[in-house]
């Protein structure tokens, strides 16, 4: 072949290599909503919307990078939403007995963590599903969270500076987003732990016969979505202001498994990608945000959003069949 | 290489009057066995000879109740698969232990991956796509890319990949369950040449597992047949033919019946 080298056949070659990655499909789903959006409507991209955007994404999109983790090695945390809603009660509770934010922000992150201990020990130890441990942390830690706040909302603290970088600043979520998203990616892709998360959920035994620590990876993979899930929820009360008892809840907890389903986790676990997690919060969020502009009504939007989810997943399968070149 | 048992070759491994119970079951009623160096042997028998049972404890799995285990001719206690590991002890199990959606070489690098110096441990893809490269190329086994996910390849290359692995990993005893069940006759080709292949080296004790009579012959320098936990005949295969194991298994089925 003559013209191997040519800048055009290494361009194609390239584009060729981008279109057999996982996430390619989302990506190029949500290219063209955003053109989509940007043609019926001229306020898609304007800098207000942009950070409104930015802010939906965000949440969703941490708290997919934990359940990634645990759908690729065949668990699932259905409480992380209800952990969101906690984190920041646990910090005001802590202000409010007299430790300084930075320590109280702290100990809120570590309650999280705990929350995800708990779950692991109770799935790895008691042999029981994740699926039903974490529904049951769902109540449990929803009826904790209306306990201590005895279902008020209640004041974040002040302070420009540590109020701005926890989430008050615009676009404060986002970059936590994408430098987790960062760490995440270089944790599943680069490191023994996510290799080993891998190999747990792409095959048990063999992960068993290898002497893989296969407790010790799941347990810490629930601690890392619970104390994500914290994260995001103390990311959200900053950016709002006060802490509300009912943030949160399944509804981010789905829009983050939907994140990381859409971008190409296998919900039986053994494969997925965090870039993936990424681009599909972030094609929910162009979703949610598009129609909103538009104005279509609630109720349409969930039609429309169940939709999404449905054809995204049907497109994944299929184009996944192709990838490797079966029927 | 001629298929004669190297009778002066260092001994690799010993067991000793193996007697396993599990509960009121007898498994194994005392069986002595021995390989050495360079050596293969094949273990022949029905489902609940024994046979699993004795592989079982020599990689560490199961403990005997009695007896006792030599390697190297140092007696030995192998509490645990790792233990069994640090004495040059590896086993491929029939289901190869593989994960399908990752590479050949995260495969073979499974749970002793090659880390880049500092404090992020980060992963060597490089080195451990070289190395595993390298490692099949010595052994002869061809395979496209070892980027390739396991899932991909056939039932002979994925044996051959688990058996890569584990000479990979400085085996010095090479236990292998089954390694020809369910293969046609050109993937059993395959792991026949290796297995010739790592006896060429002369270095590594090989016991292996199996049904058919006739390629294990073919494959192996000494014969041992099982039945109810016990080792009933043993020969060189040199000195035996398909013929005569299946008269000896015969017989024993007859006089098992008439008893």
């Amino acid at each position: 072949m003559p013209d191997r080298g040519s800048p055009a056949t290494a361009g194609v070659r390239w584009l060729h290599g981008l279109l057999l990655r996982p996430e390619a499909s989302v990506v190029v789903v949500s290219a063209a909503l955003i053109v989509y959006f940007e043609l019926v409507n001229v306020n898609f991209l304007t800098d207000a919307n942009l950070e409104t955007l930015s802010q939906f994404v965000a949440a969703p999109v941490i708290i997919a990078c934990g359940e990634i983790m645990l759908l690729i090695c065949r668990e699932i945390d259905l409480s992380v939403g209800q952990t969101f809603a906690l984190a920041p009660f646990v910090m005001g509770y802590a202000q409010a007995i007299g430790l300084p934010a930075v320590v109280a922000i702290l100990l809120a992150v570590v309650v999280s963590g705990l929350i995800g201990l708990i779950i692991g020990m109770i799935t790895i130890g008691l042999s029981v599903p994740s699926f039903i441990t974490t529904l049951g942390m769902l109540f449990l830690i929803n009826g904790a969270t209306l306990t201590i706040s005895r279902g008020f909302p209640a004041n974040m603290p002040d302070g420009p500076i540590l109020t701005g970088i926890m989430g008050a600043w615009s676009y404060a979520e986002i970059v936590w987003a994408v430098a987790i998203v960062a760490v995440m990616h270089i944790v599943l892709r680069h490191t023994r732990w996510g290799l080993h998360t891998i190999a747990i959920g792409g095959n048990l035994v063999a992960a068993a016969e290898s002497g893989i620590a296969i407790n010790r990876v799941k347990i810490g993979n629930f601690v890392l979505t619970s104390t994500l899930g914290g994260f995001a929820g103390l990311m959200e009360a900053f950016r709002v202001g006060s802490a509300d008892p009912l943030a949160g809840g399944s509804n981010i907890m789905f829009l983050g498994v939907a994140s990381g389903v859409i971008g190409g986790t296998a919900i039986a676990g053994g494969a997925g990608t965090i870039i993936g997690g990424l681009v599909g919060g972030i094609l929910l969020g162009v979703l949610q945000d598009g129609f909103t502009l538009q104005g279509i009504n609630a109720f349409t939007f969930n039609i429309i959003i169940g939709a999404a989810i449905l054809i995204a997943m049907i497109a994944n399968i299929h184009l996944a069949r192709w990838r490797r070149g079966g029927p | 290489m001629s298929d004669a048992p190297q009778t002066d070759a260092p001994q690799a491994i010993r067991a000793e009057h193996i007697i396993k119970t599990f509960g009121s079951v007898q498994a194994l009623a005392g069986v002595s066995m021995q390989v050495r160096r360079g050596e293969t042997l094949g273990i022949l028998g029905d489902n609940g000879a024994g046979k699993s049972t004795l592989i079982k404890i020599l990689t560490g799995y199961h403990q005997p109740t009695e007896g006792q285990l030599f390697v190297d001719g140092t007696p030995v206690r192998l509490g645990s698969v790792d233990e069994a590991r640090s004495h040059g002890i590896e086993c491929v199990y029939q289901d190869l232990a593989l994960v399908n959606g990752l590479s050949i070489y995260h495969n073979m690098f499974l749970n002793r991956e090659l880390l880049w110096g500092g404090p992020l441990r980060l992963l060597d893809h490089r080195e451990m796509r070289r190395r595993a490269a390298a490692a099949l190329a010595e052994i002869g086994v061809n395979i496209p890319s070892v980027e390739l996910e396991v899932g991909a390849l056939s039932g002979g290359q994925r044996q051959a990949i688990a058996v890569a692995r584990a000479v990979y990993s400085n085996a010095r005893i090479l236990l292998l369950d089954e390694p020809l069940a369910a293969m046609g006759a050109r993937e059993a080709g395959l792991i026949i040449d290796l297995i010739d292949r790592l006896k060429s080296r002369g270095d590594i004790a090989i016991v292996m597992i199996a049904h058919n009579y006739a390629q294990t012959l073919e494959i192996c320098d000494r014969i041992m047949l099982m039945q109810h936990g016990e080792v009933t005949f043993e020969s060189p295969a040199a000195s035996t033919s398909a013929a005569e194991l299946l008269d000896i298994v015969r017989r024993e089925y007859r006089a098992a019946r008439a008893g």
